[in-house]
């Protein structure tokens, strides 16, 4: 089971976190500086896993970019990474040529794609297309809300209320 | 009038901002990108929290700006600031009507709660409305929160919607219901037990989406419980089957491989299911085969199934002929320049020498050489290993290794992991006492505070009870030297409490007892630790214990016993001590000595800590004391239970009818209230129980009501006017009281059966044989003289008296299950044709009929083609290799951003060319497809797929957005824009 997603930038910061094993914030805080610290300083031909408290991070690094999973003991690290490739393939094709910005100003969008992706901790779809259908149709949806709730009329009732 | 203006002014923005987010956002996160230090960055974030917090506050902001705050709320908790605050909003945002509010809500409360919390009970009333929602998008989005956010408690109030959704039409519904369930099955696996079989059902299900999702479930389930799933081995076994003769849709194909996520997922199922049973084992032999002849070494994907192969092969009732195939993969992972690979190498090596020891000698330079490498997390793999394959021939080097390494690390985690592998290698394998007890000197003086307690207990008791089973001059030798190493190293200035403690106890039992030396010097140095060390009590404890039983044993012995002055003043001190124990032993330490030798000798006997020390628990001793009280006058002791049931006593009968209602939350509406003529019953009462199908036991029941006659307090007339408390107190009130479960206090000590723990002699002229032979057979590689003393340590040894034995055994059975294994292959293949002849009707458990057809057809793969175009205008060394070290094989996606990235700003445009030139390269590939008769089609969807994927006009597009917002390429930033794929 994975247990936790992030996304950690060169620098150290967080782009984007996901858990899916009951944390606190402090904890968060925490396994997040912990973590950076390790994974940020290991050299480049290095395995891209880590033992960290009896359980395993796996990371790879995309640009200036570190995607990292906690995965238990006995999961498959190469599995692991092949999800995170995944994960990257399916953000690249919806925003087109992803980049860190693009993740740095739409990470709730990220947060959708990983949801279709990932849930409960366990890997839900491994169709790029399934997932892919899937968001657009939510984004079309979306879209329609928007221009129902961007009417003029709508805004004026909402605001004179 | 205000708010007018703000709505024209977000109008107006509505085009500029870029990235489809408010200025006003953007700033924040630029702001924020551009911070040198934690402590700009936290001014910024609280100065942001104080603006959200008074406009989410304020009752009039739109909700299209309080969805935007949300994300900004998202977004400073992610830099790890406190949120709370702002939770009820995101609460109440799921409550909204339209769908873009709420899918923002779900995400917020998703990402803000944990299962926990006190908010949650606010939203599973929205979650049960979405779940019965028209829109399968709603639907889907309100699964994705019930996944993250229903507890054990609010399951009930869900759990018949999500029962229902497993049979949506939709699939993406269907397959979100499964996990969902699966997650409450996790979180309380008793309130879905009996919805197990929806399971079972939905592995048939048409999507293989939905296929994949079931497998989670199961797995889990059959680790729990694999004797009620052995009926499926079959149904498994020909999924995978259809799996990997792609029968599965094209879209779940990764790097050319079919749907190699299922595979794994699969075939980690038959490995639980096949462990340890030989016929359930046979049916897998075959498709594990399969798989495993036909992967592909050059992605990261296909090693990743290989792995999981070997693993199923090393739990599954061993096959010779896939052991051989799983030995020589591991070989091929160990001789990769991967890192990842070795890592995966070292670890199935450690699962197939389980079953055969010999596998590992095969490798042991590679080990050696992993042993030594500077990546640490490929370091512990092998510490993992080496600690799997100790025998009481290589015990010492590689106990030896380990205690070096961990002296050197620190990370505490892995220390006390450590630390604990080395103890229990030494107490099974330690090959002479004074080894023994210098290793275990060694472990707790590095890691003496990382232990767990329970490994300082088990030292003493091992030095107690000693190896041998009935020697008693090897135990007072083992004892002799524990003493002799231990008055030594007391003398060190800074050693862990752990280890102190167990000095003292070892010096206090035995440190007289050879006669080595005199009680006035051990009860000096036991002075020293008592002095040295005036913060740790527990330390001090043991210390002024040991010198009771010194001084006692003295007593006994008849000699005259003259206290040290140091002695007296540290009891002196202890007397007045603000710790009650250090107190209580210095008193009982000055009672002993006052007492006359026989009665000494019976209080303090010598060597007897593994003695039983009976206890009268029912302290029957009193009982004339007690008798006499009674007779007194005195009242009988009432124990607790019975204390605690008298005030339920008078509600008794309504009592049971509580139970069941009181122990969980109601999630339906409430009923119309009607006038009810009987106020005696509450409605509550008589409410239909089906709405709680599962009944937990409820922990009352234990409550013993049939008390003794008590002074009962409630009379039957003052009943009805007090309060009805009854059923209330049971959630939050006063725990009732357990009975105690009776624990014998005879120590039934484990005796630990270590067996005769001789050395097997390692001869030197044996271990130089191992060399010469290895030599003779790996001539053209150097070896460095200490990796191959260290290899011939590691795997030579024990290994010639094991392996003559084992090979000699084992030869037999290898011919008898080669033949059977043939055979087995020959029934199988006549069955698989047999079968196949039938199967491609119905019986087929997943029904893909019409992908079946495409199928066929695999070798006329345009993307393949167009790759071998492509790849010829690549360095033929960088792709090489490429499918290794981290960058990804070569596939049209990585192609594209490497063009797009180095059309950015050098000069290797030909490649560009070749892939913007497209129509000339269609063409060809027309020809080629036209060929094979699929033309049109096959054409125009990659004219599609081409201009669909990723462009570089796209980035460079993104980048002058970029700049026009001010964020610029700075030294600091300069990757900001880079392709993460590139």
């Amino acid at each position: 089971m994975i247990h936790f997603v992030l996304l950690i930038s060169r620098q150290g910061k967080v782009r984007l976190t996901k858990w899916y094993s009951p944390y606190s914030q402090k904890e968060r805080t925490k396994v997040i500086r912990e973590l950076s610290g390790t994974i940020l300083s290991r050299g480049p031909k290095l395995c891209n896993f880590v033992e960290w408290r009896g359980y395993k991070v796996v990371y790879k690094r995309y640009a200036s970019l570190y995607f990292c999973m906690c995965i238990d003991q006995d999961d498959n690290e190469l599995e692991v990474l092949e999800i995170i490739h995944h994960f990257v393939e399916i953000l690249d094709r919806y925003f087109g040529s992803v980049c860190e910005l693009d993740l740095i100003f739409n990470f709730h969008k990220a947060y959708y794609i990983l949801d279709e992706i990932l849930i409960a901790g366990e890997l839900q779809e491994s169709s790029k297309k399934t997932v892919a259908r899937l968001i657009a149709a939510q984004d079309s949806l979306v879209e329609q809300a928007k221009e129902q709730a961007g009417t003029i009329s709508n805004m004026i009732a909402q605001a004179t209320k | 009038m205000d708010q007018l203006k703000m709505i024209g002014r977000e109008l107006a923005m509505g085009s500029q901002g870029g990235f489809g987010q408010s200025k006003e956002f953007l700033d924040l996160i630029k702001s924020i990108g551009e911070t040198r230090s934690k402590a700009e960055e936290d001014r910024i974030v609280l100065r942001e929290i104080e603006t959200l917090k008074t406009r989410l506050g304020n009752p009039n902001t739109p909700k299209f700006k309080l969805k935007e705050y949300l994300v900004r709320l998202l977004y400073v908790e992610m830099l790890g600031h406190d949120a709370s605050f702002g939770y009820i909003y995101a609460v109440k945002m799921t409550h909204d009507e339209n769908l873009l509010f709420k899918r923002t809500g779900y995400l917020a409360v998703t990402l803000f709660l944990n299962e926990d919390h006190d908010l949650i009970i606010l939203i599973v009333n929205t979650i049960q409305k979405d779940l019965r929602s028209d829109n399968y998008l709603v639907v889907c989005a309100a699964l994705n929160a019930a996944c993250r956010l229903i507890n054990e408690e609010t399951i009930p109030a869900v759990l018949p919607q999500v029962v229902e959704l497993l049979g949506h039409h939709k699939e993406a519904v269907r397959k979100k219901a499964v996990m969902a369930l699966y997650r409450f099955h996790q979180r309380a696996p008793g309130s879905v037990s009996h919805l197990v079989s929806n399971f079972r059902k939905r592995l048939c299900d048409n999507d293989p989406g939905v296929m994949g999702a079931t497998l989670c479930p199961l797995f889990d389930l059959i680790t729990i419980d694999v004797n009620s799933y052995k009926d499926l081995v079959i149904s498994f076994v020909n999924i995978l089957k259809q799996v990997a003769e792609r029968r599965l849709p094209r879209s779940y194909d990764y790097r050319h491989m079919p749907a190699p996520f299922i595979q794994i997922k699969l075939l980690k199922i038959l490995g639980l299911l096949g462990n340890g049973d030989k016929k359930a084992s046979e049916h897998m032999y075959t498709i594990v085969g399969d798989i495993m002849r036909k992967f592909d070494s050059t992605s990261n994907i296909g090693n990743a199934v290989l792995y999981e192969c070997i693993c199923c092969v090393s739990s599954i009732h061993p096959n010779p002929k896939l052991l051989e195939t799983a030995a020589d993969a591991i070989s091929k992972f160990l001789k990769s320049d991967s890192h990842n690979l070795r890592y995966l190498g070292i670890d199935a090596l450690g699962r197939l020498t389980k079953i055969n020891p010999e596998i590992a000698e095969q490798h042991q330079l590679a080990v050696i050489d992993c042993l030594e490498d500077l990546d640490d997390t490929l370091k512990r793999k092998t510490f993992e290993l080496l600690y799997k394959m100790t025998k009481s021939s290589n015990v010492e080097v590689i106990v030896n290794c380990m205690v070096d390494y961990m002296i050197n690390i620190n990370d505490n985690h892995f220390k006390t992991e450590i630390a604990s592998r080395c103890v229990e290698l030494a107490e099974q394998f330690a090959p002479s006492n004074q080894w023994f007890i210098q290793t275990m000197n060694k472990v707790f003086e590095h890691a003496g505070d990382l232990v767990n307690a329970k490994v300082a207990h088990n030292l003493m008791r091992l030095i107690a009870e000693g190896f041998g089973e009935d020697d008693n001059i090897v135990d007072s030798q083992l004892r002799s030297s524990a003493v002799e190493s231990y008055t030594r190293i007391i003398g060190e200035p800074i050693l862990p409490s752990a280890f102190l403690q167990v000095i003292c106890w070892v010096l206090g039992e035995y440190g007289t007892a050879d006669g080595k030396y005199s009680a006035s010097y051990i009860s000096g140095k036991l002075c020293d630790v008592a002095e040295a060390l005036s913060t740790d009590e527990i330390v001090k404890a043991y210390a002024v214990t040991a010198l009771g039983k010194i001084y006692s044993f003295e007593i006994a012995a008849g000699r005259k016993v003259n206290l040290l002055p140091e002695c007296e003043s540290l009891i002196e001190e202890l007397l007045a001590s603000h710790s009650t124990d250090l107190q209580q032993r210095a008193y009982e330490l000055r009672a002993l000595i006052g007492l006359d030798a026989h009665v000494v000798a019976n209080l303090m006997p010598m060597d007897a800590s593994c003695e039983d020390i009976e206890i009268d628990k029912g302290l029957s001793f009193l009982d004339g004391y007690i008798q006499q009280a009674i007779e007194n006058g005195a009242q009988p002791y009432v124990s607790e239970s019975e204390r605690l049931g008298m005030s339920n006593i008078s509600n008794f009968k309504s009592q049971e009818q509580h139970e069941f209602l009181t122990h969980s939350l109601r999630f339906e509406a409430y009923e119309l209230p009607k006038p009810s003529m009987t106020p005696q019953v509450p409605p509550v009462l008589a409410s239909p129980t089906e709405l709680f199908p599962v009944s937990v036991p409820y922990y009352h029941t234990e409550v013993n009501y049939s008390t003794t006659p008590v002074p009962s307090i409630s009379s039957a007339g003052s009943s009805e006017l007090q309060l009805r408390l009854d059923g209330v107190q049971k959630k939050w009130g006063h725990p009732s009281y357990f009975s105690p479960t009776s624990s014998t206090l005879n120590s039934d000590a484990a005796k630990i059966q270590n067996g005769s723990t001789k050395p097997d002699s390692v001869g030197s002229a044996n271990s130089e044989a191992r060399h010469v032979s290895y030599d003779s057979r790996k001539p053209q590689v150097e070896i460095s003289p200490e990796k191959q003393k260290l290899a011939a340590s590691l795997f030579g040894g024990a290994s010639k008296s094991d392996r003559r034995q084992s090979s000699s055994s084992q030869k037999v059975p290898k011919n008898n299950s080669h033949a059977a294994y043939k055979s087995h292959v020959e029934k199988t293949a006549t069955s698989d044709t047999g079968a196949q002849k039938t199967s491609q009707p119905p019986s087929d458990l997943l029904d893909l009929g019409e992908t079946t057809g495409t199928s066929i057809l695999p070798s006329l793969d345009p993307f393949k083609q167009l790759e071998g175009v492509l790849d010829q205008t690549q360095d033929p060394t960088s792709l090489n290799t490429g499918g290794f070290s981290g960058t990804d094989a070569p596939d049209i996606m990585s192609l594209y951003v490497d063009t797009s990235l180095r059309d950015q700003g050098n000069s290797t445009a030909n490649l560009l060319s070749t892939v913007n030139d497209s129509s000339s390269l269609l063409s060809g590939f027309s020809d080629a497809t036209n060929r094979t008769g699929h033309g049109g089609n096959t054409v125009a969807q990659l004219t599609q797929k081409l201009s669909e994927g990723p462009n570089h006009k796209d980035s460079l597009e993104k980048d002058a957005t970029v700049r026009q917002m001010g964020v610029t390429p700075s030294g600091q930033n300069p990757n900001l824009f880079k392709d993460l794929l590139g």
